[in-house]
């Protein structure tokens, strides 16, 4: 008896919809297909800026690629994939790939935990938290070049406050901060957790202000603890807002350029010389513009390749936690 | 008949004074004309770009209401910093703007932009383009000059011949040559001392009884060694002397100062873009470098400096010496502090870095005869002279003569010194990726500076970088 109701149900659902698809079509395909035109037209300013501002530059650029194109010399000739050879076997080239994707790895990775952190404690509506809220916009409200600036001055040895003060608390005050590898990606990563750690807890305050306050009531008279219902319930009702961070964190990340070039200027020797670094030469002071745009070519389809991955993975770990 | 032929005559005299009057009002015409299209020409404006700190800029901006005064054109300058700078000439030539006349040019950039500026010889032996004030071009420093603004164009990698030659513009243009440009700004690596702690004399004494000589400016390099370990005091915060060891430009100009003064090759690649610089020089110099930071002879943070912390450093009293590009000034907390200037002390020859900006004119200008009268002035010894006042650094040795007579004696005595380094320094490699090359140098500098590398290793692995560099370029390393 069940079953034939849900037929049935199934059935007038299907022929509603069928209805009212029909309703909402125009009785002649003429009219469709002028409507049609009039969408297309009130689309066109925004496609043709589109395809100026975006698509045009990356057509040119995948164009300038396959040339050995220099900014100021007559003869540019197509060289095919020569470049793109040339960069994927240049060992100083794919160091500087390394060096990037661990840089990315490992910011990416400590904003996300320390911003799900600081959102735990300040998304709550309190006047503190309002305060708090305000000055968290300061850090990536700087400019990157100046926060570098700022940084280095702090880890002068000489003279920086960094050691001043490690020196007040007993601890090692004679460190060369930037002429050392691990401390200068010490000195890198810390710079970059200091100014964007703020946008991804302000990304997940937000999130948090959101949240549908019924479950996490049902689960805490359930007698769920705090972690319980953070793992179960909050990271997975949380998830597209991860997600957002996630996905503009890594593509800003791979961005990164002032902090190197000011900070550490690639050194000590090319121990944090990322690809941007590389890329900067190579277009800005070689003006080599052929090799630069493969470079950026490059650059690009590891983003794109990345940024839909990251939200998959996201995606099924939180559905496996649904599971 | 007579009539007629009078009248013929009348009438033919008629003609030719209609002709005449004709020809003396086109010769006027014509006259008026050429004197009308000197000032047809002449532009309401000339517009300069120029670098914002690191040519002066200060000195420059001071100099342009008189040149207005003096020929009713406004000189209207855009300055940018270095990188910015770099960028906008580029660019500005890849477009082939004629929006400014006048561009400064880093010697790095010349290789690739020798072909977008405009030839000046002829604009040189031009008396009617050199009437604002006298072009002496006997005056200019020859090593600078040559450095600075003499390419051949279809080969621009070579240097001029006779690098010590008196400038002379036919000569350069009879040897295959020309001129892309005037020295405005000449900088070179000095050395700066501590004039008070050299001429104490409880550290003479000191000195005396540790070395068994007295103390000197260091002229040589195991002098230098000797007084920079004499100097090191770290519990008195003092050490011997900076070096600029950090990842950047400043780590190349150390090594092939050194280079050079180790009887090495101070240009590093040859004309012919031999590299010269991974040879046994390039080892000595190297393992110098590395001994003096070992050593501990200079502050912490050494290897991550650049010009401008050593500058600090030195500046704040950290220092008794130091090797920088500009002369310097003592912190008021350094009780009693004078500086003293000197060469950078010379191995078995000497040739310290020396990198000059000169003022081109636009190949695409349409101005440019009125751009070269602007860079002309601007770059004459009396416009150099009055600019000393602002610290720039001229390529003439006229003005170095008037600089040595300043009120300042610490100034007076940077500039005795700055001549001395301009006449005998090395400049860079001729190269169109002269930035990627050096990249690979000062990283290679660095990797020895901070123990990561040994000295032959590290330079084998560099010329290997600099030779896939040169040939992605387009240029043939000699094997």
């Amino acid at each position: 008896m069940n079953n034939r109701v849900n037929e049935l149900d199934v059935a007038s659902a299907t022929s509603s919809v069928k209805l009212a698809r029909r309703q909402s079509e125009p009785a002649f395909p003429k009219k469709r297909k002028k409507r049609n035109g009039i969408y297309w037209l009130q689309m066109s300013p925004a496609l043709i800026l589109l395809l100026l501002m975006t698509i045009a530059p990356a057509i040119f650029l995948i164009t300038k690629s396959l040339t050995n194109d220099s900014l100021l010399s007559s003869n540019s000739n197509f060289v095919g994939t020569q470049n793109y050879h040339a960069i994927l076997t240049d060992s100083s080239l794919l160091h500087s790939a390394r060096v990037t994707t661990i840089f990315v790895i490992l910011v990416v990775l400590i904003e996300m935990m320390a911003g799900l952190f600081f959102a735990q404690f300040l998304h709550q509506k309190t006047k503190a938290n309002s305060v708090a809220g305000a000055l968290l916009i300061i850090p990536f409200a700087v400019a990157p070049a100046v926060s570098a600036m700022v940084f280095r001055e702090l880890l002068n040895p000489n003279y920086g406050w960094i050691n001043y003060f490690m020196g007040l608390l007993g601890l090692p005050d004679q460190i060369d901060w930037l002429g050392n590898s691990f401390t200068a990606w010490v000195a890198l990563i810390g710079l970059d957790v200091w100014q964007w750690t703020p946008f991804v807890t302000l990304i997940l305050i937000a999130g948090m202000s959101a949240l549908p306050a019924e479950p996490l009531e049902a689960a805490s008279v359930d007698g769920a603890n705090a972690w319980q219902i953070f793992r179960h319930i909050s990271f997975r009702l949380l998830a597209p807002f991860i997600g957002i961070a996630l996905v503009l964190r890594t593509i800003q990340a791979f961005k990164t350029f002032d902090s190197f070039l000011i900070l550490t200027g690639g050194g000590p020797g090319d121990s944090t010389s990322p690809i941007n670094l590389e890329i900067y030469r190579v277009a800005l002071q070689s003006f080599r513009v052929g090799f630069a745009s493969a470079m950026a070519i490059i650059l690009l389809v590891v983003i794109s390749i990345l940024t839909p991955l990251l939200l998959r993975i996201l995606s099924r770990a939180t559905q496996n936690e649904n599971v | 008949m007579l009539h007629s032929k009078q009248e013929g005559n009348s009438a033919s005299t008629k003609i030719r004074a209609a002709v005449a009057a004709i020809l003396a009002v086109g010769l006027l015409v014509s006259g008026t004309s050429m004197n009308a299209a000197s000032a047809a020409a002449k532009p309401k404006q000339i517009r300069i770009l120029y670098a914002t700190a690191e040519a002066n800029s200060a000195a420059v901006q001071a100099a342009l209401p008189s040149f207005k005064t003096k020929t009713g054109v406004q000189l209207v300058m855009d300055t940018m910093p270095y990188g910015a700078l770099q960028t906008k000439v580029f660019a500005e030539f890849a477009a082939k703007s004629s929006y400014y006349d006048v561009v400064i040019v880093d010697t790095p950039w010349s290789p690739a932009l020798a072909q977008n500026l405009e030839p000046l010889s002829a604009y040189m032996t031009n008396a009617s383009l050199n009437d604002l004030a006298p072009l002496n071009p006997a005056d200019f420093i020859p090593k600078v000059f040559y450095d600075t603004a003499v390419y051949k164009v279809a080969k621009p990698s070579l240097h001029y011949p006779k690098p010590t030659a008196v400038v002379d513009p036919a000569a350069i243009k009879k040897a295959g040559f020309d001129v892309y440009g005037l020295p405005i700004q000449a900088n070179a690596l000095a050395l700066a001392y501590r004039k008070d702690l050299f001429d104490d004399p409880a550290q003479k004494a000191a000195f005396k009884k540790q070395a068994g000589r007295s103390l000197t400016v260091p002229k040589t390099l195991d002098e230098f060694a000797e007084v920079a370990e004499f100097f090191t005091q770290p519990s008195k915060k003092l050490y011997g002397t900076t070096l600029m060891a950090g990842t950047g430009d400043w780590a190349t100009d150390d090594f092939k100062t050194l280079l050079a003064a180790f009887g090495g090759d101070g240009y590093m690649v040859g004309n012919n873009q031999e590299l010269n610089f991974n040879s046994a020089a390039g080892v000595k110099a190297l393992t110098y470098y590395r001994d003096l930071i070992k050593s501990g002879f200079t502050p912490p943070g050494t290897t991550s400096a650049s010009w401008d912390e050593v500058a600090t450093m030195f500046n704040s009293g950290l220092t008794a010496m130091t090797m920088n590009y500009h002369d310097l000034k003592l912190d008021a907390n350094v009780a009693g502090g004078v500086i003293g200037y000197a060469k950078v002390p010379a191995g078995n020859s000497e040739g310290p870095h020396f990198g000059t900006w000169m003022l081109s004119v636009n190949k695409y200008s349409k101005n440019k005869e009125w751009g070269y009268r602007a860079a002309q002035w601007l770059t004459s010894a009396a416009q150099s002279t009055a600019m000393l006042s602002k610290g720039i650094h001229p390529a003439r040795n006229s003005v170095y003569a008037a600089a040595e007579k300043l009120p300042d004696a610490n100034v007076a005595a940077y500039y005795k010194t700055l001549k001395q380094a301009l006449a005998v320094g090395a400049g860079r490699p001729r190269l169109t990726n002269y930035g990627e090359v050096d990249a690979v140098i000062f990283t290679m500098v660095n990797n020895v500076a901070t123990g990561k590398l040994e000295p032959k290793p590290a330079l084998a692995a560099a010329a290997i970088e600099v030779t896939k560099l040169l040939e992605s370029a387009g240029y043939k390393v000699p094997k």
